[in-house]
C-alpha cells in the first residue's frame, strides 16, 4: 500500500507482566505506564522527549486508578515535558496495538515526526471484570439480535469451540504448549531485552508501629507455570457453560502490565540519528458477530496482509493473542497458520493478558525478536470483545 | 478469678487433629479466640502443618465454621516455642491421639505454663480420666476433668463431662454452664468408666445389631431399613452409620472395649461379644473403610447403591426392606402392644428388633449403677450422642416397665439373651425409671430431679424424657384456627406475663391462611393488651406459604383470590414490622420463603446458631412476594443512603443472586451476612435458650421504648438499569446451559421486584408500589404452567423441579 511516508519503530519496551493480585497488586497502572515511558527514553538517550507530537495510550477499562485520562497523568509522572500532549483510547484487547497504529498514522499523515503508542492495564485495580459499575443498555435484552452484546467472553469462547469443533483436549494441549514455550523462553532470558524491570514498593504496618517499606525487584513475567501439566489442566472444570470445555487453564490469565513504543518518521530518524528496528507495514480491524468475537483475526489478518501486499507465507513470526485456546485454535485452523510460527515464546495463556496493554507488549516482543535477527516479517493480531479483530504487520528494516 | 463465674477470654486446644481442630472451630463460632497447638513441623515453617489443618477446616463437610470468616479467630501455635501463650488461656482442651504415654509427656510439658485459674480438660473418648489426672502435678488435679465432644462437634449436641475424685465441683459447674450456654451443647455428667456413657451403650447397641443380624441371617440393607427412622433412629441406621463413621474407627472402638472391659473387676459380662465380626475385619484389611474410601458395607456404583452380601461374598443392589408383616407391627401406636407383637412374631425381622431392644435394655439395667448417676444420663446420652428419638429406659418404660422387665427376664432365663447375668434386683422394685420427681438412681435407690444449675433456668421449654414432668404450656391469651392450624398467643407468667409468645400450629409451621389471619389478629391483641410479642415455636421456624392451598387455588383458576391471599401475606409481614409493640422473631432451624420474610420483618431477631434461612421461592417458580422483595429493596435503599454516590444496585446484586439461586444460609451468622438479619441481632448457641433470650429481648425493647421504624418513603430503586445488569448475568447463565429458560423467567421477575419495577434508575417509590410490583409478578408466574408443575413436584417429592 502506498504511504505518504513510512512510520518506523525506534524502540519498544515493556514492564514485566504480573498475575492479577500478584506482584503488582499494590502497583498502580499509571505508575506502570510512567515507568515504561521513562524506560523508553533510556533506550534512546539522544531523543529529545519534547519532540514527541502526542502520547497515545490504550486502556480497556479506563476508569478508577486508570481513569482520568491515564495517558496524560502517566506522561506527566514520567517527566515528559508538559508541552507533550497525551490521550487515552479504548478498543478493548487491541487498545495497545491500536495506539501504536494510531501513532504511526499521525506520522504517515505528516502530522508528527515523533510519536508514542503505548498501553497500560491493571486488572488488579478492577474489582469487577465488567468495570467498576457495569451498566448494560436495557435495549440489549429487548431485541434478540442485540442479546449477544451481553455475552461474557468465556461464553463466546464456548460458542467458538462448538462451532469450530475445538475439543477440550486440543484446548488443553494448546495451553500446555503455551506454558512450555513461555517457561523455556523466560528461563533462557529471551524476554530480558524488552523488559524494563520494575521495583515495587509495598507499605505495610510494621511490628514497631512504623510503616515497613518493602521493595521488590520484578524482572520477569509472573504467569508461566513450568509445572503445568496436561493432567493438571484436564482436572479443571468448565466455568462458563454446563457442558463446556473452556476452563481457567485454557483461557488467558488476568494480569497487570504496561508497554510503550517510540515511532518516528524518516525526518525524525535523521534529526536524532537513530536506527529503526522496523516499519509498520499495515494495520487493519474488522467486525465479526459478538457471540463469536474470538474469530476476529480470521477477518482482520487477511485484510492487513492485503494492505501490506504480503502473502501469509511471508510471515515468519505471529503474535496471536491467546484470549482463549478455543479461539486461537479456531483462528489457526481457519487461516491455516503454521503452529510453529504462532507465539514461539508462548502467549497470553501463560504470559498473561493485561487487556489494553497486551497489543503494545506483544509489539515489544516482536521487535525484540527482530533485533535478535529471528524475524523479518511479523504479525501481531488479536480478537476483541463485542466482536472485532485487529492485525498489524511489521517489517524489519 | 471471680468465684461466681467462669470468664473464657481465650481457649487453647492441644492437638490439631480432626476433633481438636473442629472444637477450635466451634469456639471460634462462639467468638472466642483460640490457640490451636500441635507439634512443630520437622522442617520449614514450624506452624505449617497446623496452618494446613486450620485451612482444612474450610473444606470440611458439614462445615465446622458457622461462617468461613470465623477462621480468623484461630491462631496456630506449636509446643516448641509457643507454650508461654498458654498463660493467657482460661480453658485448655487436650485432644491429641489416644495414647496414655503421649498424653503424659504433653501434660508434663504444658503444666508449668497453665494459668493458675485455668481449667484443663481432656477430650479423650477411651482413656481413664483419673489415670490422666494422676499424670498431673497435684495442684492442677482439681482443675482437671474430661470433656468429651462427639464428632462433628458443631452439630452433635452431646458433651460428656467426666470429673475425677480430685475435680473441684464448683469449677465443673462453671464448665457445664460454659459448654451449655456459650457452646450450645447438652452436657452430661458421666462417671469415669471405659467409653463413658453414650459410646458404651451406643456401641454395644451396634454390636448387638451385628450379632443378631448374623444370627438371624439377615441382610445389612434389610437391617438398616429396620433400625433407622422406623424405630426412631437416624436415617443412616446401623451399617450406613458405620460406613460414615469409618469401619476402621469403629474397629478401633470395639478393640478398646475389648481391652478395657475384659478383665478384672471392671469385666463386662457381655465381653464375649466385644470382638470385630469376621466380615468387618475382612473389609478393614481390604481397605474398604466406608464412605471415605467409597466402599464399605455399602458402595455406590453409578447411581445404584449396593450392599455387601455375606452369602454371595460380593456386593448386590441394596433393595432390602421391611416385610409387610413387620411393617404392620411397627405401625402399632401403643408401644407395649408393638413390643408384644414383635416378640411374638416368628419373622426374623421382628425377632431382630425385639432382640436388639431386649439386649440393650438388659445391658443398660445391668450397668446403670456403674456408668451413670441416674437413668436420665443414659437416655439423654443416646438421644444427644446417637440421635435416638427416645433413650432405652424411656422406651422400656413407655412399653410398660413391669411387663417388659418380665419378658427380658424370661429371655435371659431361657438363654436367648446375649448374656446370662440376671437383671439387677432394683428392676423389680420400681414401677418407672422416669417420674415427674426425677430419674432413678440405683445406688441411692431414689429418683433424682434434673440439675438445678442456674443455666438450665434459661431453658423454658426443655426437652424431657418419657415419664418426666412435661414443661408448662403457659397461659393462652388469644388463639385462632384449630389444633393443627392457626396460631396461639400465650404467656409464661413466671417469666414475663406481658410478653406474648406467638406460636404457629400448622404442620412445619407453614404460613397457611389461618396462620396469616392469626398472626395479624394476635399482634393486634398484643398491641392492646401486652408489652411485646415473640414469634417462637420449636424448629423449624417456618417453611413458607402453604403450597397445597396455593396449588389448589391455581387449579381452580382463583387468581383474584390468590392475589388477596398474597396481599394478606404482605399485611402479615408488615404487621410484624410496624406493630406498636416490639416484635421479636425467635428463629431456629429452617426459615424459608415466607418464614424468611417474617424473620426479616420482625423488629428484632434472635437466631439459634443452627438457623437455615433463605428465600427459596424460585425453587417453586415464584418470587418473594410476602413483602420480602419490598423489604430487600428498601434495605438496599437504606444501606446505599450512607455511601458516596448512593447507588443502590451494589446492595441488590448479591441479594439477587441469592434469590435467583434460592440460596439458604448454613448458620445464623451466614443468615445475617446474607442480609436476612442485622448485625445487631442475637445469635444464641443453645436452641433451648432461644425463647428465654427472645422474651428478655422483647422486654428490654419495651422498656427502652422501642418504636417501629417509619414506613419507607422516597425509596430510591435500581430500576431498569439494575434489571439490565441482572439480565446480563442471566443471559450468560442461560446461554451457557447453567439455568433453564424458565429459571431465567423466574429470576428475571425477582430482578424486577428487587429493582422496584421497570422504572428509571434512581426513581423514588413508596412501599405500596413495591408491594404491588412483587405481588403482580408473583400472580403472573403463578398463572404459568411450569410454575404449577414446580409446586406440584415440590408437594410430591419435597425437592425442587428444574423445568
Amino acid at each position: 500500500m502506498k504511504q505518504m511516508q513510512e512510520a518506523y519503530i525506534v524502540a519498544a519496551v515493556r514492564t514485566p507482566v504480573a498475575k492479577r493480585n500478584g506482584l503488582f497488586r499494590n502497583t498502580r497502572p499509571d505508575d506502570l505506564l510512567a515507568h515504561a515511558l521513562r524506560a523508553l527514553f533510556q533506550r534512546v538517550p539522544d531523543v529529545d522527549p519534547a519532540a514527541v507530537g502526542d502520547v497515545i495510550v490504550g486502556c480497556a477499562m479506563p476508569e478508577a486508578e486508570q481513569g482520568m485520562n491515564v495517558a496524560r497523568i502517566a506522561s506527566l509522572l514520567a517527566g515528559l515535558p508538559q508541552s507533550v500532549p497525551a490521550y487515552t483510547i479504548n478498543r478493548f484487547c487491541s487498545s495497545g496495538l491500536q495506539a501504536v497504529a494510531d501513532a504511526a498514522m499521525r506520522i504517515r499523515l505528516g502530522e508528527a515526526d515523533v510519536m508514542i503508542g503505548a498501553g497500560t492495564e491493571s486488572m488488579s485495580a478492577m474489582t469487577q471484570m465488567m468495570g467498576n459499575k457495569p451498566s448494560p443498555n436495557p435495549a440489549m435484552f429487548d431485541h434478540a439480535e442485540h442479546l449477544s452484546i451481553a455475552y461474557g467472553m468465556g461464553l463466546t469462547a464456548e460458542k467458538v469451540a462448538q462451532r469450530w469443533n475445538v475439543s477440550r483436549e486440543d484446548q488443553d494441549a494448546f495451553a500446555q504448549t503455551s506454558h512450555e514455550r513461555a517457561s523455556a523462553a523466560r528461563a533462557a532470558g529471551r524476554f530480558a531485552a524488552e523488559i524494563a524491570p520494575f521495583t515495587t514498593v509495598a507499605h505495610m504496618p510494621g511490628a514497631d508501629g512504623a510503616v515497613r517499606v518493602v521493595e521488590r525487584d520484578v524482572r520477569e513475567d509472573e504467569g508461566p507455570r513450568p509445572d503445568s501439566s496436561l493432567a493438571g489442566l484436564a482436572k479443571l472444570r468448565p466455568v462458563f457453560a454446563a457442558k463446556g470445555s473452556v476452563t481457567a487453564g485454557n483461557s488467558s490469565q488476568m494480569s497487570d502490565g504496561a508497554a510503550a513504543v517510540l515511532l518516528m518518521s524518516e525526518a525524525g530518524l535523521k534529526r536524532f540519528g537513530v536506527t529503526p528496528i522496523a516499519r509498520l507495514a499495515s494495520y487493519s480491524v474488522a467486525g465479526v458477530p459478538p457471540e463469536i468475537m474470538g474469530i476476529g483475526p480470521i477477518e482482520a489478518v487477511p485484510r492487513a496482509l492485503a494492505q501490506a501486499g504480503w502473502q501469509q507465507a511471508d510471515l515468519d513470526w505471529i503474535e496471536l493473542n491467546e484470549a482463549f485456546a478455543a479461539q486461537a485454535l479456531a483462528v489457526i485452523r481457519e487461516l491455516h497458520l503454521d503452529p510453529a510460527r504462532v507465539n514461539p515464546l508462548g502467549g497470553a495463556i501463560a504470559l498473561g493478558h493485561p487487556l489494553g496493554a497486551t497489543g503494545a507488549i506483544r509489539v515489544a516482543t516482536l521487535m525484540s525478536a527482530m533485533q535478535r535477527g529471528e524475524v523479518s516479517k511479523g504479525l501481531v493480531t488479536m480478537c476483541i470483545g463485542t466482536g472485532m479483530g485487529a492485525a498489524g504487520t511489521f517489517e524489519k528494516v | 478469678m471471680n468465684p461466681g463465674k467462669l470468664i473464657v477470654r481465650r481457649v487453647a486446644v492441644l492437638g490439631a487433629g480432626v476433633m481438636g481442630a473442629q472444637i477450635a472451630a466451634h469456639c471460634a463460632n462462639a467468638d472466642i479466640p483460640v490457640l490451636l497447638f500441635d507439634l512443630p513441623a520437622p522442617e520449614g515453617k514450624p506452624n505449617a502443618l497446623i496452618e494446613k489443618a486450620i485451612a482444612g477446616l474450610l473444606k470440611l463437610e458439614p462445615a465446622p465454621f458457622s461462617d468461613p470468616s470465623r477462621v480468623r479467630a484461630i491462631t496456630a501455635a506449636n509446643y516448641a516455642t509457643d507454650l508461654p501463650l498458654l498463660a493467657e488461656c482460661d480453658l485448655v482442651i487436650e485432644a491429641i491421639a489416644e495414647r496414655m504415654d503421649w498424653k503424659r509427656d504433653l501434660y508434663l510439658k504444658v503444666a508449668p505454663h497453665l494459668a493458675p485459674h485455668a481449667i484443663f480438660a481432656s477430650n479423650t473418648s477411651g482413656l481413664s480420666i483419673t489415670a490422666l489426672a494422676e499424670n498431673l502435678p497435684e495442684a492442677l488435679r482439681s482443675r482437671f476433668c474430661g470433656v468429651h465432644f462427639f464428632n462433628p462437634p458443631r452439630y452433635m449436641s452431646l458433651v460428656e463431662l467426666i470429673p475425677t475424685r480430685y475435680t473441684d465441683s464448683v469449677l465443673l459447674d462453671h464448665l457445664e454452664t460454659f459448654v451449655t450456654s456459650r457452646l450450645g451443647k447438652n452436657a452430661l455428667r458421666a462417671k469415669d468408666t471405659p467409653n463413658f456413657i453414650a459410646n458404651r451403650v451406643g456401641v454395644f447397641s451396634m454390636l448387638a445389631v451385628m450379632h443378631h443380624t448374623q444370627r438371624l441371617g439377615l441382610g445389612f440393607d434389610e437391617v438398616d431399613a429396620l433400625t433407622g427412622p422406623r424405630i426412631g433412629r437416624a436415617k443412616s441406621a446401623t451399617y450406613r452409620t458405620a460406613d460414615v463413621v469409618g469401619l476402621d474407627t469403629l474397629g478401633h472402638v470395639i478393640n478398646t472395649m475389648q481391652t478395657t472391659l475384659s478383665d478384672g473387676s471392671g469385666a463386662d459380662p457381655w465381653k464375649a461379644h466385644f470382638g470385630k465380626p469376621d466380615w468387618l475385619t475382612a473389609l478393614i484389611s481390604k481397605g474398604a473403610l466406608g464412605q471415605k474410601t467409597k466402599a464399605g458395607v455399602f458402595r455406590k456404583v453409578g447411581k445404584e447403591i449396593q450392599v455387601l452380601d455375606l452369602k454371595l461374598q460380593d456386593y448386590r443392589p441394596s433393595t432390602g426392606d421391611v416385610v409387610a408383616e413387620v411393617a404392620a407391627i411397627l405401625a402399632i401406636k401403643a408401644p407395649g402392644e408393638r413390643f408384644a407383637a414383635l416378640r411374638a412374631s416368628s419373622h426374623p425381622q421382628a425377632q431382630l428388633l425385639w432382640a436388639i431392644f431386649r439386649d440393650v435394655f438388659h445391658y443398660c439395667a445391668y450397668h446403670l449403677g456403674t456408668i451413670a448417676d441416674t437413668a436420665q444420663e443414659i437416655d439423654c446420652g443416646l438421644r444427644w450422642g446417637f440421635g435416638w428419638s427416645m433413650g432405652p429406659f424411656e422406651t422400656w418404660q413407655a412399653a410398660g416397665w413391669k411387663t417388659v422387665a418380665g419378658w427380658v427376664a424370661e429371655d435371659i432365663a431361657a438363654g436367648r439373651a446375649m448374656s446370662s447375668v440376671p437383671l439387677p434386683a432394683w428392676v423389680d422394685q420400681i414401677e418407672a425409671v422416669h417420674t415427674p420427681q426425677g430419674s432413678y438412681a440405683p445406688v441411692t435407690h431414689n429418683w433424682r430431679p434434673r440439675s438445678a444449675l442456674p443455666v438450665y433456668a434459661r431453658q423454658l421449654q426443655p426437652e424431657r424424657l418419657f415419664g418426666e414432668a412435661v414443661p408448662t404450656s403457659g397461659t393462652t391469651v388469644w388463639e385462632n384456627g384449630d389444633a393443627r392450624d392457626g396460631v396461639r398467643l400465650w404467656v409464661l407468667p413466671e417469666v414475663d406475663a406481658r410478653i406474648g409468645i406467638l406460636s404457629f400450629k400448622s404442620k412445619m409451621h407453614s404460613a397457611s391462611a389461618a396462620v396469616l389471619d392469626g398472626l395479624i389478629g394476635a399482634v393486634a391483641f398484643a398491641e392492646r393488651e401486652l408489652d411485646g410479642v415473640v414469634v417462637w415455636h420449636p424448629a423449624p421456624f417456618a417453611v413458607g406459604a402453604n403450597l397445597k392451598e396455593v396449588l389448589e387455588g391455581c387449579k381452580a383458576g382463583a387468581f383474584e383470590q390468590m392475589d388477596r391471599m398474597i396481599a394478606r401475606f404482605q399485611q402479615a409481614s408488615q404487621t410484624l414490622r410496624y406493630a406498636q409493640v416490639p416484635t421479636v422473631a425467635a428463629v431456629s432451624g429452617m426459615a424459608l420463603g415466607g418464614g424468611c420474610e417474617f424473620t426479616m420483618h420482625a423488629q428484632h431477631r434472635v437466631f439459634a446458631l443452627e438457623s437455615y434461612v433463605g428465600l427459596v421461592e424460585a425453587g417453586v417458580g415464584v418470587i418473594p412476594a410476602g413483602a420480602g422483595s419490598k423489604y430487600l429493596a428498601v434495605r438496599a435503599h437504606e444501606l446505599a443512603a450512607g455511601t458516596p454516590g448512593g447507588d443502590v444496585f451494589p446492595f441488590i446484586q448479591n441479594i439477587f443472586q441469592q434469590v435467583a439461586m434460592a440460596t439458604v444460609s448454613k448458620s445464623a451468622h451466614q443468615a445475617i451476612a446474607m442480609g436476612y438479619g442485622k448485625a445487631t441481632d442475637d445469635v444464641v448457641f443453645h436452641p433451648q435458650e432461644l425463647l428465654y433470650v427472645a422474651i428478655r429481648r422483647a422486654r428490654a425493647m419495651a422498656e427502652a421504648g422501642t418504636r417501629p421504624p417509619l414506613p419507607g418513603r422516597d425509596i430510591v430503586v435500581a430500576g431498569r438499569a439494575g434489571i439490565a445488569v441482572c439480565e446480563m448475568m442471566l443471559v450468560n447463565m442461560r446461554e451457557g446451559g447453567l439455568i433453564s429458560a424458565y429459571d431465567y423467567r423466574v429470576a428475571l421477575a425477582a430482578a424486577v421486584a428487587l429493582c422496584g419495577g421497570e422504572v428509571d434508575a434512581g426513581s423514588r417509590v413508596d412501599e405500596q408500589w413495591l408491594l404491588d410490583v412483587e405481588r403482580t409478578l408473583f400472580i403472573d408466574l403463578l398463572r404459568q404452567e411450569p410454575t404449577q408443575q414446580r409446586i406440584a413436584h415440590m408437594l410430591e417429592t419435597g425437592k425442587p423441579l428444574r423445568n
